[in-house]
């Protein structure tokens, strides 16, 4: 991934993600937009909700040659209402509606995980 | 409206095609091609090419030796709906008068690319952070199918069944590339690549082609003329926080037009070519083309309504999951399989009696929409 150039994560005690509310229509957009983009005066940043819940999921399954481990993909649904696109560390298979918490990860920016009791 | 009609089509076998370059690939189709219009390269005006990874100014490199005479060459990239949106813009430049006849052809080589899925467009901080943490369109699609089973009355086996249908129309095709029958148990038993999809449920991503077709103002050919009904391309709206991902928006969207445009009704079709580039792809386009009611795709399915011999056979060409998808070519190469049938020349994977054909594909490839693109066409043949 290219470095972005715009920050993932807001820099509060308890980190958040990020996103931008479109001033006119209300929707939240994610990632934030950049502070350079021509779009930027038209949205407010706003901090994403730690805890979503799934919305749909596959079970990637890389080539064995590959020797790389199967791995679960996302999409979340967190209020605000957005949704994101992302891996999901920590659990063996992800369920729909099941909940999941957002956290950092140097590789990905970002990753869930289950909070699943 | 002036009628547009598709006066010539011939396309390769889908296959790999080692050691043949682009001109020779593209050649074979766009000749066969002229010769099937009875035109005359003089006769053509000029050529609109789709492709999408070959590179720049691959239409001029296809047709340099060929004696066009310096007629404008259009390149033509819209993903994987590249070759649709060729016919869309030269049938616009047909209709509005600038020609009188023209050729558009597709071409892709992804052996080329040594294999794996198709890389997305990432020059835009949503895709390059999405693609980061794995997406790709067997995921997308994947997703698509996690949910349908979630929400349908169906199993993983109908999601099979699609690839079981289309890979027995493949079998009889000489210009697929699949031409071997599966059963379910096989299809399921394929090795695991984005669950619930198996691999005989994704298209062959190792495959070159080329296709080409001849649109003009007046009738020609050997056949019985056939007419571009309508033609709609539209693309992706921002996907929203709510979007129902079984709604396959765009392609109702592209399907509403085109019916429209045409005044036809979509239980007047009588053969449909369409995008399965993965199984859970041609369930969806069943209720978004409206050849299913909302929530009846695996019943219409199981029915084998579109099975060959049924009301609406779709892909009687093997689709994409069969006949294989080089990109560029593959949008062209439906409207080549529906002038055959259209016209009576599809051997053994004849629907008998069909009248009025419809063409779908969608481009993909960049996050935050459903589809980048869409196209809907429908070809009427003369009684």
């Amino acid at each position: 991934m290219t470095p972005p150039s715009f920050a993932l994560w807001s820099d509060a005690p308890e980190p958040s993600l990020l996103a931008s509310r479109d001033l006119q229509t209300r929707e939240l957009l994610f990632p934030a937009v950049p502070p350079d983009s021509p779009l930027a005066s038209r949205h407010e940043t706003v901090a994403i909700a730690s805890v979503g819940a799934v919305y749909s999921f596959t079970v990637i399954h890389p080539a064995p040659k590959s020797g790389e481990a199967p791995y679960a993909l996302c999409y979340v649904d967190f209020p605000g209402p957005v949704r994101l696109f992302g891996r999901l560390q920590g659990a063996a298979r992800p369920a729909i509606g099941e909940p999941v918490a957002v956290r950092r990860d140097e590789r990905f920016g970002y990753v869930f995980e289950s909070v699943r009791r | 409206m002036q009628d547009i009609y598709i006066t010539g089509g011939a396309m390769t076998r889908f296959t790999r095609h080692p050691g043949v370059k682009a001109p020779e690939l593209a050649q074979q189709a766009i000749l066969r091609a002229l010769d099937d219009a009875g035109v005359a390269k003089g006769e053509v005006r000029a050529i609109y090419c789709a492709n999408v990874l070959g590179g720049m100014i691959l239409g001029q490199l296809a047709v340099r030796d060929l004696g066009f005479d310096g007629i404008p060459v259009y390149n033509v990239e819209n993903a994987c709906a590249s070759g649709a949106t060729a016919v869309h813009l030269a049938r616009h430049a047909l209709l509005a008068q600038q020609y009188d006849t023209v050729l558009v052809f597709g071409i892709e080589q992804l052996t080329a690319l040594g294999g794996g899925t198709i890389p997305l467009q990432r020059n835009d901080h949503k895709t390059d952070l999405y693609a980061t943490a794995g997406m790709v369109l067997p995921a997308v699609y994947a997703m698509r199918g996690t949910r349908f089973l979630h929400e349908r009355d169906a199993a993983p086996a109908d999601l099979a069944a699609v690839a079981v249908k289309n890979r027995f129309h493949g079998s009889l095709n000489e210009f697929a590339q699949q031409r071997s029958e599966t059963t379910v148990e096989e299809v399921l038993a394929s090795r695991m690549i984005a669950e619930p999809l198996t691999l005989l449920q994704c298209c062959p991503s190792q495959v070159d082609g080329a296709a080409a077709v001849v649109l003009s103002r007046r009738r020609g050919g050997h056949g019985r003329p056939v007419r571009v009904l309508s033609s709609a391309v539209v693309s992706g709206k921002r996907e929203r926080a709510h979007d129902d991902i079984l709604d396959a928006e765009i392609t109702a969207r592209a399907a509403r037009q085109a019916y429209e445009r045409a005044g036809v009704a979509p239980s007047e079709v009588d053969v449909v070519e369409l995008h399965d580039a993965f199984t859970i792809a041609e369930l969806l386009y069943y209720e978004a083309l409206g050849l299913a009611a909302p929530g009846e795709a695996v019943p219409l399915l199981r029915s084998g309504a579109t099975r060959l011999g049924g009301r609406v056979p779709v892909n009687p060409s093997g689709g994409l999951l069969a006949k294989g998808h080089p990109l560029g070519a593959t949008g062209v190469a439906q409207m080549v399989e529906l002038l055959w049938q259209l016209q009576g020349r599809a051997g053994a994977r004849q629907v008998e009696g069909a009248r009025i054909g419809l063409a779908q594909c969608t481009g993909g490839g960049i996050a935050g929409v459903d589809h980048a693109a869409s196209s809907v066409h429908l070809l009427e043949v003369a009684a």
